[in-house]
């Protein structure tokens, strides 16, 4: 009983579907934008957690579930427009990977660093997503777009997050991801190979989220761009997150 | 002596950081910064080619204390004093090409980025790294197709590039994963060894290792270079600028040709895979070429040249000869380059004249011009086969005694028979005022095809592959059944006298066509003309496979 109950809890957490939806409908019902960054920031740690306490293998069927939870989320992400969704939808699918380390019997530490390396870039779009209804009123692809030209140095940062949340080279995600395919080729080849379809569908989906906000003819609205100090601290995480990229690429090596 | 070869990708990467440090200050002045950086990167990739050439052999750079490799060696040299020439022409262009769009100083920070991932690209000597720059290449190619951020047609056409580059990117990935596991290792001069030293230690899901991981990488290689089926970004990415088309037609899309040479002692090892390639890239360049004559706008038209082009480099490695794949992709890169930065001038020009030939009659009577003559078809058949034979015998003399028992050598020499015979066609189809010039051009320039593959061929072997006994092992695992390769040259064979017949009979016939002939071929313009739907149909795909997305998340409440 108690083992059903720490896999429930461990799939709620560590998300699989379809206990992902409930993730996915808190996110949805936070509107202030400190506590989505909290709950994208700790909910997998929550998982983690609970993850140390368990005192039996994860069994192998279960990285059959994750990669088709994370493949459903990156998938349905293609049709979202909503910045907030694609952020939950991109989150539930990066963290399911989280089992493959797990399963492998990759060091806790390590486990929590690969967490945090797919939540940091999560936090900081649900920032940007808080800007972006400030600004027009909702964080939505396709309503204005054009920031590329109207607030171009948001859209700067927008871009580079995006790229981070893809798992694009230099960022921790790409690491990350690497490392997940290897330990899955030695479990599951069919599943390194799922892993790395998966991957290509986050390419699709921030593509179209970027092509949805920041190309286009701007409207005639002016909306103010971020100041040099909200700048200053996107770059400083960012750059955080290339060296913390760059050094995993160094472990990798 | 290695550390060269760091510094020739640190230079673009520094200028970029400049570039976008100097911007506010320097304005569009900024630009030089680019400009003389890739002056500088070019200058010091001749050094490390030069000093290649002087020290021959492959040396490495370890970075910062990691197994992270950069080599040094006749591959890497040559193709990045290509790179970074390409780059150094398309920089200074872009300096007044790109002076009234927006963005300039961003479009040189891509620039510059590009040239940085191109030249760690050649350069990697560890997977790793390798993944890194393929995989930035892509993306970056989708931030410079897309420099007008106001086109969203440009954007559109940079997403099909950019998720065929990610479709690309997966089986180099999974290659990358397949072999560090087998060897432990991320290091290609490592991986390479221990391959050669036991090709048959290791087994994917019951396959050999190698065919397993040739065959990943040749996919990797067909995303990249516009390959049959994953093409069709190629000819619609004219959208972005000018500058642009020209690197990537010069310098990016013929990277499948680098990493199957990069993989030369994985392919070298595969069983099979080399005859897929040779198969793929001969299809796509027919196909490639057909699609080309059948456009009517010209930067489509161009695309497709290039696809063409592209499947002749994968036909090469196809038979083994990989550096001439080097030659071809260095050959057509300088080739279209010129005719993508040219193409602003020629536009200009063809508003002032349209250069439409005159009706015959029209320039024989009014402007009292000679008529235009046809050569005799059977005094070009002759050519097509005389100039070919006599090139045999002096190679056979000029290289080795043995040279032409090789298939590989006389699959070469077939090569630039066909491209010999298209030339000799095309002459004779042309029709001129001066027989005699026409003539003497036709065989000139078919003797220097012929000779362009055969010994070109030989000297960039010498330069990229020294080691006799490599080179050996690489045709042979090329080499097909006798009984195969036979008919295959019988069929190449009788293919150019069935062209030379069908010219004797459009000739004697004055050139009209029987009404079933003209349907068929009017059947088959049609469907060439429309790129056989296959645009149409991954477009129907992708809004299929988006509705699915957006029904499933219906059902789920979009949570």
């Amino acid at each position: 009983m108690t083992e059903i109950l720490t896999l429930f809890l461990l799939g709620l957490f560590l998300p699989l579907f379809p206990l992902s939806m409930i993730f996915n409908w808190l996110l949805g019902r936070t509107g202030e934008p400190l506590l989505r960054a909290l709950l994208l920031l700790l909910w997998p740690q929550a998982g983690l957690l609970l993850i140390s306490q368990l005192d039996f293998p994860v069994p192998d069927w279960f990285l059959l579930l994750a990669l088709a939870s994370s493949g459903l989320y990156a998938f349905r992400a293609l049709a979202l427009r909503d910045v907030g969704e694609w952020s939950g939808f991109l989150a539930t699918s990066s963290w399911a990977f989280l089992w493959i380390p797990v399963h492998a019997g990759t060091a806790f530490m390590n486990v929590q660093l690969y967490a945090l390396g797919f939540s940091v870039p999560l936090v900081m779009l649900a920032f940007l997503g808080a800007g972006l209804e400030r600004r027009f009123g909702a964080a939505c692809t396709g309503l204005y777009g054009g920031l590329a030209e109207s607030i171009p140095r948001f859209s700067t940062i927008l871009v580079l997050v995006v790229l981070a949340i893809i798992a694009t080279p230099l960022f921790p995600a790409f690491s990350i991801m690497l490392v997940t395919i290897t330990q899955a080729m030695s479990v599951m080849p069919a599943v390194a190979a799922g892993i790395a379809v998966v991957w290509l569908l986050w390419s699709w989906a921030g593509a179209l989220l970027l092509q949805g906000l920041v190309t286009g003819t701007p409207d005639d609205s002016r909306p103010a761009d971020l100041h040099t100090g909200a700048i200053l601290g996107y770059a400083l995480i960012l750059v955080l997150l290339l060296v913390a990229g760059i050094a995993g690429m160094g472990v990798l090596l | 002596m290695e550390k060269i070869i760091l510094l020739v990708p640190l230079i673009p990467l520094l200028s970029a950081l400049l570039t976008q440090l100097l911007s506010p200050r320097m304005g569009r002045q900024v630009a030089r910064i680019s400009v003389f950086a890739s002056l500088l990167t070019f200058l010091f990739a001749v050094a490390a080619l030069w000093l290649v050439l002087a020290v021959p052999g492959s040396h490495g750079l370890h970075l910062f204390g990691t197994s992270a490799l950069l080599l040094l060696d006749p591959l890497s040299s040559l193709m990045a004093t290509v790179i970074a020439g390409i780059s150094l022409i398309v920089h200074i262009y872009s300096v007044r090409y790109m002076a009234e769009e927006t963005g300039y100083a961003r479009f040189f920070i891509l620039l510059d980025l590009m040239t940085t991932a191109l030249l760690v690209m050649v350069a990697a000597g560890d997977l790793l790294t390798l993944l890194v720059a393929w995989h930035l290449i892509g993306v970056l190619l989708y931030f410079l197709l897309g420099q007008n951020t106001r086109d969203k047609s440009a954007w559109r056409y940079a997403f099909w590039t950019k998720i065929t580059y990610r479709i690309g990117d997966m089986p180099l990935v999974i290659a990358a994963v397949l072999l560090y596991q087998a060897y432990d290792t991320w290091s290609l001069p490592v991986i390479f060894e221990q391959l050669m030293a036991a090709p048959e230690a290791h087994k994917v899901l019951g396959l050999r290792l190698p065919d397993v991981v040739a065959a990943l990488i040749a996919f990797s290689a067909y995303a990249r270079s516009a390959q049959f089926f994953v093409h069709t970004w190629l000819p619609y990415t004219m959208s972005g600028p000018t500058p642009v088309s020209a690197l990537m037609h010069a310098g990016i899309v013929n990277a499948g040709g680098f990493v199957i040479n990069r993989f030369a002692p994985v392919f070298m090892q595969s069983s099979d895979v080399l005859h897929w390639v040779f198969i793929v890239g001969l299809f796509t360049a027919v196909v490639g070429s057909m699609l080309m004559l059948t456009q009517n706008d010209i930067k489509k038209s161009l695309g497709y040249s290039t696809m063409g082009q592209m499947g002749f480099m994968i036909m090469e490695c196809g038979i083994g000869a990989f550096s001439l794949a080097i030659y071809h992709l260095i050959a057509h890169g300088l080739f279209k380059g010129t005719m993508f930065l040219g193409a602003g001038g020629v536009i200009n020009s063809a508003r002032k004249s349209d250069y439409v030939p005159k009706e015959d009659l029209y320039t024989f009577i009014v402007e009292r011009r000679p008529a235009r003559q046809r050569l005799p078809w059977l005094t070009m058949a002759a050519v097509t086969l005389a100039v070919p034979v006599f090139i045999l015998v002096s190679t056979h003399w000029l290289i080795s005694q043995d040279y032409f028992q090789k298939q590989s050598a006389v699959v070469l020499l077939f090569f630039g028979w066909i491209t010999g015979a298209q030339l000799i066609f095309s002459s004779y189809q042309m029709g001129t005022r001066n027989i005699r010039r026409m003539v003497i051009l036709a065989i000139v320039s078919f003797a220097v095809v012929v000779l362009g593959y055969t010994l070109i061929s030989h000297a960039f072997d010498l330069f990229l592959y020294p080691d006799p006994v490599f080179r050996e092992q690489l045709y042979a695992a090329a080499d097909i059944d006798i009984i195969w390769f036979d008919a295959l040259i019988v069929l190449v064979t009788l293919i150019i006298i069935f062209g030379w017949f069908i010219t004797f009979l459009a000739d004697r016939d004055g050139g009209r066509k029987k009404r079933y002939a003209s349907n068929l071929w009017l059947m088959f313009y049609a469907l060439t003309s429309r790129e056989f739907y296959l645009p149409h149909l991954y477009t129907l795909m992708t809004r299929r496979l988006l509705k699915i997305a957006e029904r499933l998340n219906v059902w789920m409440r979009w949570i």
